[in-house]
């Protein structure tokens, strides 16, 4: 009798692994914090496995606080909190709203030019933030009314609104590209290391953030051509802003040239440092919080007088830095020629004005900002990396019961050799989607699943950018899709659930086209980091 | 066998609070808020301190190439001390995401009662796991006052260490305030 309760316990032994990961999506269902149900259904296992004598305590007690260690010392990481402050600042100083309007304003006039408006703003913002509630929330507030207002269908406005908000997830710098990075960074080395390769060719958060970048301008690009398209074919649904209403082009110029130089040039000095290899990505976030910092302190209805001014001159300073940082030699501490030595000086001077002006900016937010935007960041920033510790013993008490070995036998097992077992990961991510958020899939499955697909010879980044833009695709997908969701909480009574389902199906189609066309065209991933990093 | 002994008595000590709750819960919770507080706060300035830090090393090292590994490391403690010091605070203010898609749905009592178990079944126990495995790692470490691995970096890798039980203590205390106010909601009706 006891034999066979022992063999029974030993066969169910080797199912550990995956009735853990049954346990937590079952507890995660019951809505206490993922972070949390990660580390206990974790901790639970752990203690089964222990009186079960098939985990050994040692993949737990030595390499779990080691792990958190890392997470401290991790250099890449520190980008999340400074992306995150970025993007807050840039949405409390109200820019994202600006932003809106004034593409609006410049688009209204033609038809279907609202929703071009809001498809490029996503784009935009998204860059910023990269978080889906934060930019569906805020353009579902800002941008749906006004596009209802205007006759276009609730469905349709949804739908834009809805797919221009998950933008953020592909478009870097995104902060789950951040993670998605760092976890694929480990993940290869792992794959390389595990093939006999001992000096793994690293890749980096700058090779991801390549990578993704063609496939979501692509992706921008066929949403913005659908829309056009819907325009011509269907004007009802899309109308241009009534003549008496507009704008002259005059003063629709001029808020643009008022709004936008900024926050684009801001965008393009972040991603422009990470892509050409001058800055990291986390010198880079560095620079995109202060300049955030800076836009909101030269803003009028921010800051006034003396404080504005210096904003104003700081934004000014730091381009003059990056160019005389670019044309002379400005180490200190040598014999510098007259020509240098007066750059040094220049430089000096420049940053002095920097200071002063990040200086004059912080205090012209703080007068009633900076508290909440500092509290969002670290809510933001800690809720991440409170995740991160959680899936961390996740992953160890998995890898103790055998996990690694089971999910890596049935990548194997999958019909159609690598390929299916992408496609396989790929279904499997895509389900998830619909109730766990991308933070979540990517610091838990990612570093299950990738390993083995790497061994296989899947390019990092590719795979990387399929999983981005698959996640994507599965917060717009009715019923479950994250995204609509957050939509739905923010969109008025009249727009009815169905139409927002209806709206997002079009852009869930052009989705998934994105997905088989960077499935069959791997260089639309790989093609620029090769470019760029060589 | 010392060394165990006085885990046992940190995790006792840790879970005191609980004890002393019944007799005097209205005060143990404004204390222990309080405690849990300070940590996010001490979490919200290092937010701005790591960006002025950080766009320091940048500008130093990109324009004047000149860089400093203190400077550098002080951004691992200000990095650290934004999410090991703030989780804690997070439970009180409903900030670690959940997966919410029957909870919304769940009535005031079935809520409280999710709580209640996750509080004390997942949030504590984690935490007596990380005071459990972080002692001797950190201990070690006190004890020789570890040094960075740089000369001229910071020589206080302890304290950095330090915050992964910091981290555990904040956690519980803040799921010890949780548990004290939820305990007295679900009773509330009965005593008065």
């Amino acid at each position: 009798m006891l034999d066979e309760v022992i063999l029974c316990l030993c066969a169910c032994a080797t199912w550990l692994d995956i009735a853990m990961v049954i346990v937590l999506c079952a507890l995660l269902l019951a809505g206490f914090p993922a972070a949390f149900t990660l580390a206990g259904t974790a901790l639970i296992f752990a203690l089964i496995g222990l009186s079960m004598g098939v985990l050994d305590t040692a993949f737990i007690t030595e390499p779990y606080p080691i792990r958190i260690f890392g997470i401290i010392k991790n250099q890449v990481l520190i980008a999340v909190p400074l992306f995150v402050l970025m993007g807050v600042v840039l949405e409390r100083a109200k820019i994202a709203e600006e932003l809106l309007e004034t593409t609006a304003r410049l688009f209204g006039p033609l038809p279907g030019g609202l929703g071009i408006g809001v498809m490029l703003v996503g784009a935009l913002l998204a860059a910023s933030t990269g978080i889906v509630g934060a930019t569906v929330v805020t353009m579902g507030l800002l941008s749906l009314p006004t596009m209802l207002r205007r006759g276009y269908s609730p469905s349709l406005s949804a739908g834009s609104i809805a797919a221009a908000g998950t933008l953020g997830q592909v478009i870097p710098p995104s902060i789950v590209l951040i993670l998605l990075g760092d976890v694929m960074s480990n993940a290869y080395q792992e794959a390389q290391i595990s093939q006999g390769i001992f000096s793994p060719e690293p890749i980096s958060v700058g090779d991801l953030f390549a990578g993704a970048l063609i496939p979501g301008l692509v992706l921008v690009g066929i949403y913005l051509l659908f829309l056009v398209v819907i325009a011509g074919v269907r004007p009802s649904m899309s109308p241009a802003v009534p003549a008496d209403d507009r704008y002259t082009l005059r003063e629709a110029l001029a808020a643009a040239a008022k709004t936008l130089p900024a926050p684009i040039f801001l965008i393009i000095a972040v991603l422009g440092s990470i892509l050409t290899g001058t800055a990291t990505a986390t010198e880079a976030s560095a620079i995109g919080a202060a300049g955030a910092f800076l836009i909101a302190g030269s803003k009028r209805t921010i800051a006034r007088g003396i404080a504005r001014q210096l904003a104003m001159g700081a934004l000014i300073s730091a381009v003059i830095l990056f160019l005389l940082a670019a044309n002379f030699d400005l180490r200190l501490g040598r014999e510098a020629a007259f020509a240098d030595q007066m750059a040094i000086y220049a430089a000096m001077a420049a940053s002095l004005v920097l200071v002063a002006g990040l200086a004059a900016s912080i205090l012209s937010v703080a007068k009633d900002m900076l508290t909440p935007i500092l509290d969002s960041t670290t809510r933001v920033t800690s809720m991440v990396f409170t995740i991160l510790i959680g899936a961390a013993l996740f992953s160890l008490v998995f890898r103790g019961l055998g996990g690694d070995e089971t999910v890596a036998a049935a990548l194997e097992a999958a019909p159609g050799g690598t390929f299916g077992a992408l496609i396989a990961v790929m279904v499997v991510m895509f389900v998830l989607g619909f109730f766990l958020d991308f933070i979540e899939i990517t610091l838990v499955v990612v570093p299950l699943v990738a390993p083995p697909l790497l061994m296989a010879g899947v390019d990092p980044v590719w795979l990387g950018a399929l999983m981005a833009v698959n996640l994507q695709t599965s917060f717009l997908t009715p019923p479950f899709g994250f995204a609509l969701f957050y939509l739905r909480g923010v969109a008025p009574p009249e727009v009815p659930t169905a139409a927002i389902y209806r709206g997002a199906l079009p852009f869930v189609a052009i989705q998934v086209g994105m997905l088989i066309l960077l499935g069959l065209f791997k260089p639309l991933a790989t093609w620029l980091p090769n470019q760029i990093y060589g | 066998m010392t060394e165990t002994v006085l885990k046992l008595l940190a995790i006792a000590f840790l879970l005191a609070p609980l004890a002393v709750a019944s007799t005097a819960p209205g005060r143990t919770e404004t204390v222990l808020t309080q405690i849990v507080r300070s940590g996010f706060v001490i979490g919200r300035w290092s937010s701005l301190l790591l960006l002025l830090v950080q766009l320091s090393v940048v500008v130093l090292r990109s324009v004047f190439s000149v860089s400093f590994i203190w400077l550098q490391e002080s951004a691992l403690y200000l990095f650290g001390a934004i999410f090991l010091l703030s989780s804690g605070a997070l439970l009180l203010m409903e900030g670690h995401v959940r997966v919410d898609i029957l909870y919304t749905k769940l009535s005031e009592t079935r809520k409280a009662l999710v709580d209640l178990v996750g509080l004390s079944a997942l949030v504590l126990p984690l935490a007596i796991l990380i005071i459990w495995v972080s002692w001797s790692y950190v201990g070690t470490s006190w004890s020789q006052l570890e040094r960075s691995s740089e000369p001229t970096g910071i020589h206080a890798v302890f304290l950095l260490k330090s915050m992964i039980p910091g981290f555990a203590v904040l956690i519980a205390l803040a799921a010890e305030v949780r548990i004290i106010q939820i305990v007295r909601s679900l009773r509330g009706p009965t005593d008065a």
